[in-house]
């Protein structure tokens, strides 16, 4: 009873994050294969009759082509370990006359994976540019059909499937707000063609490739700072910090009162950032004093270094403190000269002000926009920023902001060291994940061709956030 | 159970349940589903039928009140009888709107280009004004006859909630088009006697009828007043203490406020009202941090925003007298101000 106690409770625990999961086990006898339903964390549909108007609460979702109607679906596939075997997306038909229809749609896959579900209109609809997946033929009322997306759902991660008729006589499926009908993402994990003895599996051993770990907007006279630099004590590696160091001023006696107590356990192992709460005290005096020779040269607040087969870029966004930090200036061509000098194959950067940010009281800061245009030219793989006291993921992107899966930067806001969370405001596209009640610190391990995230959570919190990328 | 044992079943690993785990699984997984179906019970109580095939097109119907509201920065309109229904969602970005009478003004996005302007939009969404601001948005209003536009600005964003930070709070006449570009400006009387001082902030403003005297937030030496002001005259004179971003009923009677707990804004705010006559203040059953301007949808109802972890907004209603429950009215949506009925069958 032990052990079942213990699968209860994993699949409990899965429940609670993506609303409605249910594992549905193989016969104990030919117990090599598991399935995980996820139900959608968006849908909704649009209609070219009113181009204007959301239904992301109706309890309907249609496809049509006269009108036009398309509906839209998301789903969180998350905590799915094992090697994925299948993938099906399941949907019911309504149960009322007029959800029949010659054609159940035809289901794609979709790029753009963060769009609002009471916010999706006809006129602003996400495009429907991905693969095929399938067809569903003629419908009848109050019955599920099935397609197979195994070729776009291969393991944890957001997926979007868009949907479009080329029938005039529309179909009607149930929306996630039905609960029991609601579409299904029906995942088969079985294991994999060697099954790996593994009796007792301990916490995956160190790979041995490097650890950067750390924050934004860190120690004040709050608790925040002594929550994530315990986090710290476990977590061997670099630590970073992005930024708004010590409160409010960055002074010596800030970081002596603030700091030194709590993430100054781990000085010896941090590659600091200045914020604009540093350069309270002028020029960042206070900064560079107390984290010498680790700050790079006194005064400019840019370096840079390696770990394993990645380059770390440290930048200062101070921009006016340090004579701009447009094309040209001293910063930018340091930056550009750097990165054409690098031989590593991954490259991270992290500074204080974020390019992109979905927080409500420091909007986009556009003037590290060349710095971001530098670092894409030379393929970076990462940047990480605080200033916003949250957390945000975004998509890879451009330096626009669009999303870019090929050559994309992945940003990421980690203002939680610490310091007051803040609101969000409108959310800016191709933000994936947020949060805002969560001290933590952002975890990268640097493996050769990849890294791996991890927003590990103050001690009592549950947010979390993980996930892997190829380098470029 | 110990760690240990945890993880020797991970599932998805091969894992081995006997009947009676399988039935706690399906019972657990029932519960969620339950949970689940209750949570949409009433947003989905009209769904399947309302809204189907073509002759019926689900258009916001306008026979009604409706809720003017944003749906992650886009202004929008749903209908207050069915708030969770189908809803019109334009291309206007707004960091905060508010509308009334045919004036619906909107504080726009701070942008590459440059910072945030209040637009003046016509009932139709038709942009008739624009007046650039400095700043970051945070509180808007527009008086009932449609006359008066109030908002408020940070200054600067930092550390907001814990300490310092700094507001500019601003007035247009759309008849006169006359700008009060800070209301700091006019003659501050804090408990009957002159104040000056440089740390005075003032926000959140709220009009009265008559499009002259209003009610706002006058902060100053670490005290939030509730503060009584008359644009013609330039005054603004302190009548309660520990009162932040207030809104007046529509009888004038009462001030809905949010309320510093233990008098420390870091830790949040309660929704509360002050009795304007016999200065009593009664909490409202919302005991989550409500930082907000709220509105009243009637005499006896407050509408309010909240934020979930996400970032993701609702707005919210709950009883102005301290009784009831709060209870979700428009999911995914911020910003409300109340449009009364009016007799178009559509709206845009």
């Amino acid at each position: 009873m032990r052990r079942r106690k213990a699968v209860l409770a994993a699949i409990l625990a899965t429940a609670g994050a993506v609303a409605t999961t249910v594992a549905v086990l193989g016969d104990a006898t030919v117990a090599s294969a598991a399935t995980t339903t996820f139900t959608p964390v968006a849908d909704t549909y649009v209609d070219n009759s009113v181009t204007g108007t959301n239904y992301g609460t109706s309890g309907q979702l249609g496809v049509d082509n006269s009108p036009v109607k398309r509906m839209f679906l998301r789903f969180n596939v998350s905590g799915v370990t094992g090697t994925v075997t299948g993938a099906k997306l399941r949907v019911h038909t309504d149960d009322v006359s007029g959800a029949e229809s010659p054609s159940g749609g035809t289901y794609r896959a979709m790029s753009n994976t963060t769009w609002s579900e009471t916010g999706v209109t006809w006129a602003n609809q996400p495009a429907i540019d991905g693969a095929t997946l399938g067809s569903v033929g003629s419908v009848t009322r109050n019955t599920w059909y099935e397609v197979d997306v195994s070729s776009y759902v291969k393991g944890n991660g957001q997926f979007s499937i868009g949907v479009t008729s080329s029938s005039s006589d529309g179909a009607d499926f149930d929306s996630r707000e039905t609960g029991s009908t609601a579409p299904q993402l029906v995942i088969t994990t079985g294991t994999s063609s060697t099954p790996t003895p593994t009796p007792t599996p301990t916490p995956t051993p160190p790979s041995g490739d490097p650890v950067l770990v750390g924050a934004g907007d860190i120690a004040n006279s709050g608790s925040g700072d002594t929550a994530t630099a315990a986090l710290l004590d476990n977590i061997p590696g670099t630590v970073f910090t992005a930024g708004d160091d010590a409160y409010d001023n960055g002074s010596t006696a800030d970081f002596n009162n603030y700091y030194a107590p709590t993430w100054g356990r781990h000085k010896a192992r941090t590659r600091p950032a200045a914020g604009n709460h540093e350069y309270n005290t002028s020029g960042a005096s206070g900064y560079f004093t107390y984290f010498g020779s680790s700050a790079g040269e006194p005064g400019k607040g840019y370096y840079s270094y390696n770990l394993g087969s990645w380059h770390i870029v440290v930048l200062n966004s101070n921009c006016s403190s340090i004579g701009g930090c447009n094309a040209g200036s001293a910063q930018e061509q340091w930056l550009r000269a750097d990165l054409a000098a690098n031989t590593r194959s991954c490259t991270l950067a992290y500074w204080h002000h974020p390019r992109f940010t979905s927080g409500a009281n420091h909007a986009p800061t556009t003037s590290v926009g060349p710095l971001v245009q530098a670092l894409y030219d030379n393929n970076a793989e990462v940047v990480v920023t605080g200033h916003n006291h949250q957390y945000e993921r975004f998509a890879p992107m451009n330096p626009s902001g669009q999303l870019d899966n090929t050559r994309g930067i992945r940003h990421f806001v980690v203002g939680t060291g610490g310091a007051g969370m803040y609101n969000f405001g409108t959310i800016q596209p191709n933000s994936e994940v947020r949060n805002n009640n969560t001290f933590g610190v952002l975890k990268f391990t640097l493996h050769a061709g990849s890294y791996d995230w991890q927003f590990v959570p103050q001690s009592g919190k549950t947010f979390t956030d993980s996930g892997t990328n190829s380098c470029h | 159970m110990t760690e240990s044992e945890f993880r020797e079943e991970e599932p998805g690993g091969g894992a081995r349940l006997g009947t009676r785990a399988r039935m706690l699984i399906a019972a657990a997984a029932a519960v969620v589903l339950a949970g689940a179906a209750v949570v949409y019970a009433a947003v989905a109580s009209d769904g399947p039928t309302a809204a189907r095939e073509s002759d019926v097109p689900g258009v916001v119907r306008a026979d009604g009140a409706r809720l003017r509201v944003l749906d992650n920065g886009l202004l929008s309109e749903v209908s207050l009888q069915d708030p969770s229904g189908p809803r019109s969602v334009s291309a206007q970005q707004c960091d905060r709107a508010y509308a009334a009478a045919g004036t619906v003004a909107c504080l726009r996005p701070v942008g590459a280009l440059g910072g945030t302007h209040l637009a003046v939009l016509d009932g139709d969404l038709r942009e008739v004004r624009s007046i650039p601001l400095t700043g970051f948005p945070n509180r808007l209003r527009v008086s009932d006859s449609g006359r008066m536009i109030a908002w408020t600005l940070f200054v600067s964003g930092d550390a907001y909630a814990g300490g310092e930070f700094s507001t500019r709070a601003g007035v247009l006449d759309m008849r006169t088009g006359t700008v009060v570009a800070s209301v700091e400006e006019f003659a501050v009387t804090v408990d009957g006697r002159p104040h000056r001082a440089a740390d005075v902030n003032v926000w959140g403003i709220t009009f009265t009828g008559d499009d002259n005297r209003f009610f706002a937030t006058v902060g100053t030496a670490g005290h939030r007043y509730l503060a009584e002001g008359d644009l013609a005259g330039r005054t603004l004179k302190t009548v309660a203490d520990g009162v932040e971003c207030p809104s007046l009923s529509p009888d004038e009677t009462r001030v809905a406020f949010k309320s510093a707990v233990g008098g420390d804004p870091a830790r949040g705010w309660r929704l509360s009202v002050l009795d304007l006559a016999t200065k009593k203040v009664a909490a409202t059953v919302e005991t989550r941090s409500v930082d907000d301007q709220a509105i009243w949808l009637d005499d006896h109802t407050l509408a309010y925003g909240l934020q979930r972890s996400d970032g993701v907004n609702d707005v919210w209603a709950v009883p102005a007298d301290g009784t009831g429950a709060a209870r979700l009215l428009v999911p995914g949506a911020n910003s409300p101000s109340l449009q009364p009925s009016r007799d178009h069958a559509e709206v845009r």
